[in-house]
């Protein structure tokens, strides 16, 4: 292992850091929101919204991240979705992220105890603020694992924006291969920087389980 | 919706499947071995042998599943073992990713087995491999089921970052199908219909599984 | 007019028909007691009363409000969710878990709702919670989080929060079951006290001392039935139905250890098998021969 190389790659590597962490951030917002919706809608009262719901999640969960990806590369602009391709990668990765952490954001609901609806209920209080009051702050403290696990499954599947050809830092990885016949340096160069990012995303996801934790 | 060209290239879809599954079940019986390689490791005496898989699990959860294809193929497969065909090296990628949850999901199953159980075999004499293999893994693996099979469907979806070694899979197939023929509505939704059936498989596997162990209980 | 009005309630939990053809009436000031065995329905059937369960069939009316009547196929139509809520306002109600919100203090937990439900200023809510609270015991505790508070305090703050919506009519659900039974007397003691002032008391329990006590009347289920009602003194010392008196005495004493021949010989019989057992051979096999 050369490690000359790897000072020689790296800056070259590093410039697509920032494209991997705009993908990650952007994807992950959107993801969230759409998922919130997607919950929302599954708890609906009306079956069909509940349906329309638990179809996108059956269909999301059960093809691959890389299809979803493609679907908003080549079948989005057909039906008038037409995007460059860094918001496309974006858009691609946030219907993923929809996808799981919808499925979080309802197992966190559902998780809260039924006791706490009840009591809600009991006192009077209507079904949007007590969901506001009691249910969702509870529900949070339960969703922060699952949903940084899927954060950090999501940070990965950044790379397969490569395919794309999205300049994130497995694609520029990719190129030192071919055009400087080395392989293992700028492999680990990028499984260093994956760790890092993933180890940040770990820091965080105890600052956020200590903020919400029940005081005592 | 052109049906004709759905039925068209059908069959082409189902060969490049072939391979999909070649990738699956290579992945799946590759991640399985480490796994229980790596989650015995894990429950070993030897303190070198525990760090080893600790360090094995940390390193391939962290990494994504691409680069570790890309590491078997470009750097395992080109320079170390290089009678490896790009098959031969994604499937090994696959698996030893894939193997690092796996071993978790095994060693989860493991611990799930009440201490109780372990001192029994003991007090009855047993020795650590009988009481292994006829008292705690049967019990385990009961609770490991819908675990091992979550991430098996994942392991499918795995396979379709194949494409980017060259191999011509389902996912590397609809890519070219949907630039030639210039109609990527219909080849991606066949594709993707393709995997659904496959992933709904398992998930109907997993939930008669569960259901049939839930009243062994 | 009656306060509550139940006619004819039937609920079914898939195959099982836990409450069939209930009835009863409450008068304002009343303290009923609902006592029976577990599964009698006796929980279902205070859980129709503010619609935490929906009755298959039958007619229930709160303060001359209809919450629930049989629709026209005979199964039952309900009040709009609005009316529901409102209604839920003018009822409070006490869970065998407690159910206070973990992330609220207590004063928190008794002020939540009549800010946001009834509107009242968060002052005057906050001092009337005070109040509560000083009447329960617990002044000194207004901002302990449930978790750091025993289950018979909890259990108070609970009540107390009830009765911060100034409801008409409480209904307490085996109060005392989850909680230890050194801490069951406080809590006892504060529904006592209530009783006293006046409030309309529905109470499903097992504390049979605390419905001689303080209940006026008691209802007693069995299978979804009601099998005897009347003034609690004598329901619960001089029962009529059979039923009730095997529930009573079940519940009043507790049989002692048998202690006679019969069981005096099992057990040496077991004795001799097990010895039998260790030494290899067959005792009951011997036995026979030797008979």
């Amino acid at each position: 292992m050369d490690l000359e190389f790897i000072v020689e790659e790296f800056p070259g590597i590093w410039e697509g850091v920032p494209v991997t962490i705009g993908l990650f951030a952007w994807s992950l917002f959107y993801g969230t929101l759409g998922g919130l919706l997607l919950a929302l809608l599954r708890l609906s009262r009306l079956r069909g919204l509940r349906a329309v719901s638990a179809g996108i999640t059956w269909v999301g969960r059960g093809i691959p991240p890389l299809i979803i990806l493609f679907i908003a590369f080549f079948v989005f602009p057909e039906i008038g979705i037409t995007l460059e391709r860094f918001p496309t990668g974006v858009l691609g990765l946030a219907l993923w992220a929809a996808v799981y952490q919808g499925e979080v954001i309802r197992a966190g609901i559902m998780g809260v105890d039924p006791g706490q609806w009840e009591a809600s209920e009991a006192l009077g209080m209507s079904g949007r603020h007590y969901m506001r009051r009691i249910i969702i702050p509870q529900g949070l403290r339960i969703m922060i694992p699952p949903y940084f696990g899927n954060a950090m499954t999501l940070l990965k599947l950044t790379s397969i924006a490569s395919i794309v050809t999205i300049t994130e830092i497995t694609l520029l990885a990719q190129r030192v291969i071919s055009f400087k016949f080395v392989s293992l340096e700028p492999l680990l160069t990028i499984a260093f920087i994956y760790l890092a990012l993933n180890t940040v995303l770990q820091f965080a996801q105890l600052g956020f389980e200590r903020a919400f934790r029940l005081r005592v | 919706m052109d049906w004709g060209l759905i039925a068209d290239i059908f069959p082409l879809l189902m060969e490049a499947t072939r391979l999909t599954l070649q990738l699956f079940a290579g992945g799946l019986v590759v991640a399985t071995i480490v796994g229980l390689l790596i989650a015995l490791m894990r429950q070993s005496r030897f303190f070198a042998m525990r760090w080893l898989a600790a360090v094995y699990i940390w390193f391939f959860r962290a990494m994504p599943t691409l680069v570790i294809i890309f590491l078997a193929f470009f750097v395992v497969a080109r320079d170390w073992l290089t009678f490896l065909s790009p098959l031969q090296a994604a499937i090994l990628g696959l698996g030893a990713g894939a193997g690092a949850y796996k071993a978790e999901i095994i060693r989860s199953g493991i611990l799930s087995v009440a201490p109780g159980q372990w001192e029994a075999a003991e007090a009855l004499g047993m020795t650590p491999t009988r009481r292994m293999r006829r008292i705690i893994l049967p019990q385990a693996v009961r609770v490991m089921i819908p675990p091992y099979l979550s991430n098996t469907v994942l392991v499918l979806q795995t396979t379709s970052l194949a494409t980017a070694i060259g191999l011509v899979e389902l996912t590397g197939l609809s890519r070219q199908l949907s630039n030639s023929t210039f109609k990527p509505i219909e080849v991606m939704l066949t594709a993707a219909v393709i995997y659904l059936v496959m992933s709904s498989v398992i998930v109907l596997a997993q939930m008669y599984l569960e259901r049939r162990l839930v009243l062994k209980v | 007019m009656s306060l509550v009005k139940v006619e004819g309630l039937h609920k079914s939990f898939e195959d099982n028909h836990v409450l069939r053809g209930v009835g009863f009436t409450v008068e304002k000031g009343e303290v009923l007691a609902i006592i029976g065995p577990s599964g009698s329905g006796k929980t279902t059937m205070l859980r129709c009363l503010n619609l935490l369960e929906r009755p298959d069939q039958g007619r229930i009316e709160v303060e001359g409000k209809v919450l629930c009547e049989p629709g026209p196929d005979g199964k039952s139509r309900f009040a709009p969710r609005n009316d529901i809520r409102r209604a839920r306002e003018e009822m409070g109600m006490v869970f065998q878990r407690f159910n206070l919100f973990p992330h609220m203090t207590a004063l928190q937990n008794i002020i939540e709702a009549p800010i946001s439900v009834k509107g009242v200023g968060k002052d005057s809510a906050r001092s009337r919670a005070r109040e509560l609270l000083e009447a329960v015991g617990l002044a000194h505790k207004e901002d302990a989080y449930p978790m750091q508070l025993s289950g018979g305090q909890q259990q108070r703050i609970a009540i107390a929060r009830a009765l911060a919506m100034e409801p008409k009519l409480m209904l307490f659900d085996e109060v005392t079951s989850a909680v230890d039974p050194e801490l069951a007397g406080e809590i006892l003691l504060v529904m006592k006290r209530l009783a006293k002032a006046g409030m309309t008391m529905l109470v499903v329990t097992h504390e049979m001392g605390f419905a001689a006590d303080v209940a006026d009347r008691v209802i007693f289920i069995d299978h979804g039935v009601i099998q005897e009602e009347g003034p609690a003194r004598e329901v619960l010392s001089k029962p009529q139905q059979p039923r009730t008196q095997a529930f009573l005495k079940a519940v009043l004493e507790r049989a002692p250890m048998a202690d006679d021949e019969a069981s005096a010989a099992a057990l040496t019989t077991s004795d001799e098998l097990v010895e039998g057992l260790l030494i290899g051979h067959d005792v009951r096999h011997d036995e026979k021969e030797g008979d």
